[in-house]
């Protein structure tokens, strides 16, 4: 197995675009190689070895690779973008985009992501025990798929628009959400926890399912009655009613 | 400055050239007989050398261009490449930003290229991007199909009215060619409705599309325009169409040209050739269209090929783009300009598997294939509505391999063997004939083949240098070295500078922008303008003095006189 510790050597105050962070990348590599590897810090090109301490134990394909990270990786974006296989451990807080565009792997986080954490997401799994900003699991601007398979859990709370355009997959969400989320919905599976407001507009597909309060209910449902799922009672709206949607909100 | 192209294979149809090495001459921009012999020597080595692509009729340009980059911010994340110490960054794949559009024709060995549709109000746009475009020579079409002028003018059967109102249209907008979008529909549209044949009456106007095609066809004449009309046909993207294209092509009997091309371009025919009356029984009528082309002289066309992926649809057909964004559930901007036109822009994504996108997509190649003189079938992707013109490479692939075909065939729903002809074509483009689809031919249409299109002497010196040996290929086999060295030019030699070698950039100089001074009789000109001044007084939100493009925004200006009179003197 290879287990890669990077830690900030000293604090990040301008951010840091670090797609390279990923076990697909980190595999098979020495210590050296994952120093070199390029990171870009505002407009300056610079070095995973020059922003942080590295270092690596063992060795291994990216299946059977840890990545932990160490410290405020609070300006470190793109972490884990694109990954494939294998697992990153964080132990603090993380920048925008974290396991965008991930399809498969797993990527832990002790506290909190900020925007975008797994956007447009295909598979693998991405486990917040701190809160989510805004866009959880969304598509970035102008894209017309979210995320698309995996799973995001959030132990804490999320901003607005969690899970905006997704078309599968599935977000659980333990505290409140913003305004609005399952924006767009087209697919996939939306659970919260909490409390949220205005819940599934343009919604054509998908479910979401809401087990605290909705302070404010867009008028595009159509309340279908009682339903029973996993042993709870929800009352069933179907929507959104104006595009024709085949959308399905659950309230508590 | 001179140079001298040394052991090429040069394929040039003007000049009866198929492949024979033969030395090029180049000074001060031109081709000529011969240089001096302290001319730099450029050793082609025996690989193709054709004249510079020549591209008549792609969206590069303009208000509805920039409304594709707006609304598409996805678009923008792919093709991305940055600065180098020659380039600027470049973005994007169906709607690339500014330079990409000049590097990457130049990149495929194209060096000129024609914006198919400005509308006169958004000409200044159109022109602040052109002049930014790097390297390509370029002009824009300007509209006038669905211009309150022109109908009035149809209306009142006043030609020599109408041909002023179109010379002064087209020094407003800086504009080479009068361009015709589903004529009568954009008005219409303004009132949520459309046209939906040659005969519909325009209300207010009561007009027909039949009558603004006719009219314009010969007002064209009488300036003697060095393009003809440029039409996009009521009831695009409709099945069953093909017959409003056939009556459409019929009508350029009723007018005789004024010079030695067509009367009428009828553009991308992939749309317009379908037959069926609705999406279920929805087929290609392609070879009634090949047919029609094959028979008549006077009438001209071009491909529009379908490319499988993602796609920006964007027309001055503003009725049709609302039917697409319904049909697609997808993002939907709609402009109108103010007494002149309509517009809109869709996003798109053809999939092999969806039935009608691959009976489309044969539809193109059928039309190519089936018309039997390449000079009336132009290679064009309609950028970005067929699909992004960096993909021209991929269609000449298909053009030249029948194996390739058969290869893509395969992996496309199987609606193609049912609702086309293609699977039953083993018809193979050579070189010469490709040359005429994206040069020779594109530079006839256009009226340009004085100085675009070949490779004779007083020709411009832009010339493509392909990684290929023409006599050691077998393109129907080696169909993957064919898409990648049209994809990539050895070297593009725009003017007489090495601009690309080995696909990269290597000079940006500016290229030029063509437009048409036409003259008409000083009387017809007066009578025309008390009419638009009336029109601007009571109907348009801006200032007539504040209409006209100024030179300031040509800075590059090729001018190319036309017109019903001889220039006046004083």
């Amino acid at each position: 197995m290879l287990t890669v510790t990077l830690k900030p050597k000293k604090e990040i105050k301008i951010s840091v675009e670090a797609e390279n962070i990923s076990a697909d990348i980190f595999s098979g590599k020495t210590e050296k190689e994952i120093q070199s590897l390029v990171v870009w810090m505002g407009n300056q090109k610079t070095t995973i070895g020059e922003l942080f301490s590295v270092k690596v134990e063992g060795s291994g394909p990216a299946a059977d690779t840890k990545i932990v990270l160490e410290g405020d990786f609070s300006r470190v974006k793109r972490i884990g973008e694109g990954m494939t296989a294998g697992l990153i451990l964080i132990n603090g807080n993380v920048d925008m985009h974290l396991g965008a565009k991930m399809s498969g792997g797993k990527i832990s986080v002790k506290g909190n992501v900020d925007s975008w954490a797994g956007r447009e997401m295909k598979g693998g799994e991405l486990i917040v025990e701190g809160n989510a900003a805004y866009y959880l699991g969304a598509g970035y601007r102008g894209e017309s798929c979210g995320m698309r398979g995996g799973k995001i859990t959030v132990m804490g709370n999320a901003l607005d628009f969690v899970g905006e355009h997704m078309c599968g997959g599935e977000i659980i969400v333990k505290g409140n959400t913003g305004i609005l989320p399952g924006l767009s919905n087209n697919g996939g599976k939306i659970v919260i926890g909490g409390n949220t407001s205005r819940p599934g507009s343009e919604m054509s597909k998908g479910t979401i399912i809401v087990n605290g309060k909705v302070d404010e209910m867009m008028p595009v449902f159509k309340l279908e009655g009682d339903e029973v799922v996993d042993g709870v009672t929800y009352k069933k709206y179907t929507g959104d009613v104006i595009g024709n949607g085949k959308g399905l909100l659950y309230i508590k | 400055m001179e140079l001298l192209i040394k052991n090429g294979a040069v394929v040039d149809p003007v000049n009866g050239n198929k492949g024979d090495k033969t030395d090029i001459s180049i000074k001060d921009g031109k081709i000529v007989n011969k240089v001096s012999s302290k001319a730099t020597v450029l050793d082609a080595g025996g690989r193709l050398v054709m004249a510079g692509g020549v591209d008549a009729h792609s969206h590069i340009a303009g208000a509805k261009v920039n409304v594709g980059r707006m609304m598409r911010p996805e678009d923008s994340r792919s093709g991305i490449s940055p600065r180098t110490k020659i380039t600027r960054p470049c973005t994007g794949y169906t709607v690339p930003n500014v330079y990409a559009m000049g590097y990457r024709y130049a990149q495929m060995g194209y060096t000129t290229v024609f914006e198919a549709a400005q509308a006169i109000m958004k000409a200044r746009h159109t022109h602040e991007e052109l002049e930014e475009i790097p390297i390509i020579d370029k002009g824009a079409l300007t509209l006038f199909g669905s211009n309150w002028p022109t109908m009035d003018f149809v209306r009142e059967k006043d030609m020599d009215k109408l041909a002023a109102y179109v010379a002064w249209g087209l020094l407003a907008s800086r504009g080479f060619g009068v361009k015709c979008v589903n004529p009568g529909g954009g008005e219409m549209w303004g009132f949520g409705k459309n046209v939906t044949g040659l005969d519909d009456v325009v209300p207010s106007f009561d007009v027909t599309p039949r009558e603004i095609i006719v009219s314009l066809m010969k007002v064209n004449e009488m300036l003697k325009l060095p393009h003809s009309v440029h039409l996009h046909c009521n009831n695009l993207g409709n099945p069953g169409n093909y017959k409003t294209t056939l009556a459409s092509m019929e009508l350029a009997d009723q007018v005789k040209a004024s010079k030695n091309r067509q009367v009428m371009h009828v553009t991308h025919l992939l749309f317009n050739s379908w037959g069926g009356t609705n999406w279920g029984d929805f087929e290609s009528k392609s070879d009634e269209i090949a047919n029609f082309l094959n028979n008549h002289d006077n009438v001209t066309g071009d491909m529009g090929q379908m490319i499988f992926g993602s796609a920006t649809t964007m027309t001055a057909d503003g009725p049709k783009q609302y039917a697409n964004a319904k049909l697609l559930h997808a993002k939907w901007s709609n402009g109108d300009v103010e007494c002149e036109d309509a517009s809109g822009v869709v996003p798109i994504y053809y999939v092999k598997q969806i039935s009608v996108h691959a009976i489309m997509w044969a539809i193109g190649l059928e039309l190519a294939l089936l018309t039997k003189d390449p000079y009336k079938m132009l290679l064009t992707t309609d950028h970005p509505n067929g699909g992004p013109f960096v993909n021209y490479s991929e269609v000449i692939a298909l053009l030249m391999s029948n194996k390739k075909r058969q290869e893509e065939i395969k992996t496309v729903h199987e609606a193609v063997h049912a609702k086309n002809k293609l699977p039953g074509l083993d018809r193979e483009l050579d070189f010469s004939e490709i040359a005429i689809m994206t040069r020779a031919g594109t530079a006839k249409v256009l009226g340009l083949l004085d100085t675009k299109g070949h490779l004779g002497v007083g020709a411009d010196a832009d010339i493509s240098i392909y990684d290929i040996k023409p006599d050691q290929i077998d393109p129907s086999v080696e169909h993957a070295k064919i898409k990648s060295a049209f994809s990539s030019a050895a070297y593009t030699i725009k003017g007489g500078n090495i601009v690309v070698k080995d696909g990269q950039i290597t000079a940006t100089p500016l290229g030029r922008t063509y437009w048409v001074d036409a003259k008409v009789p000083q009387q017809h000109h007066d009578e025309m303008m008390k009419d638009i001044v009336k029109k601007f007084k009571n109907y348009y939100s801006i200032q007539l003095a504040n209409y006209m493009v100024q030179d300031e925004y040509v800075t590059h200006p090729q001018v190319i006189k036309a017109g019903s009179v001889p220039v006046e003197v004083n």
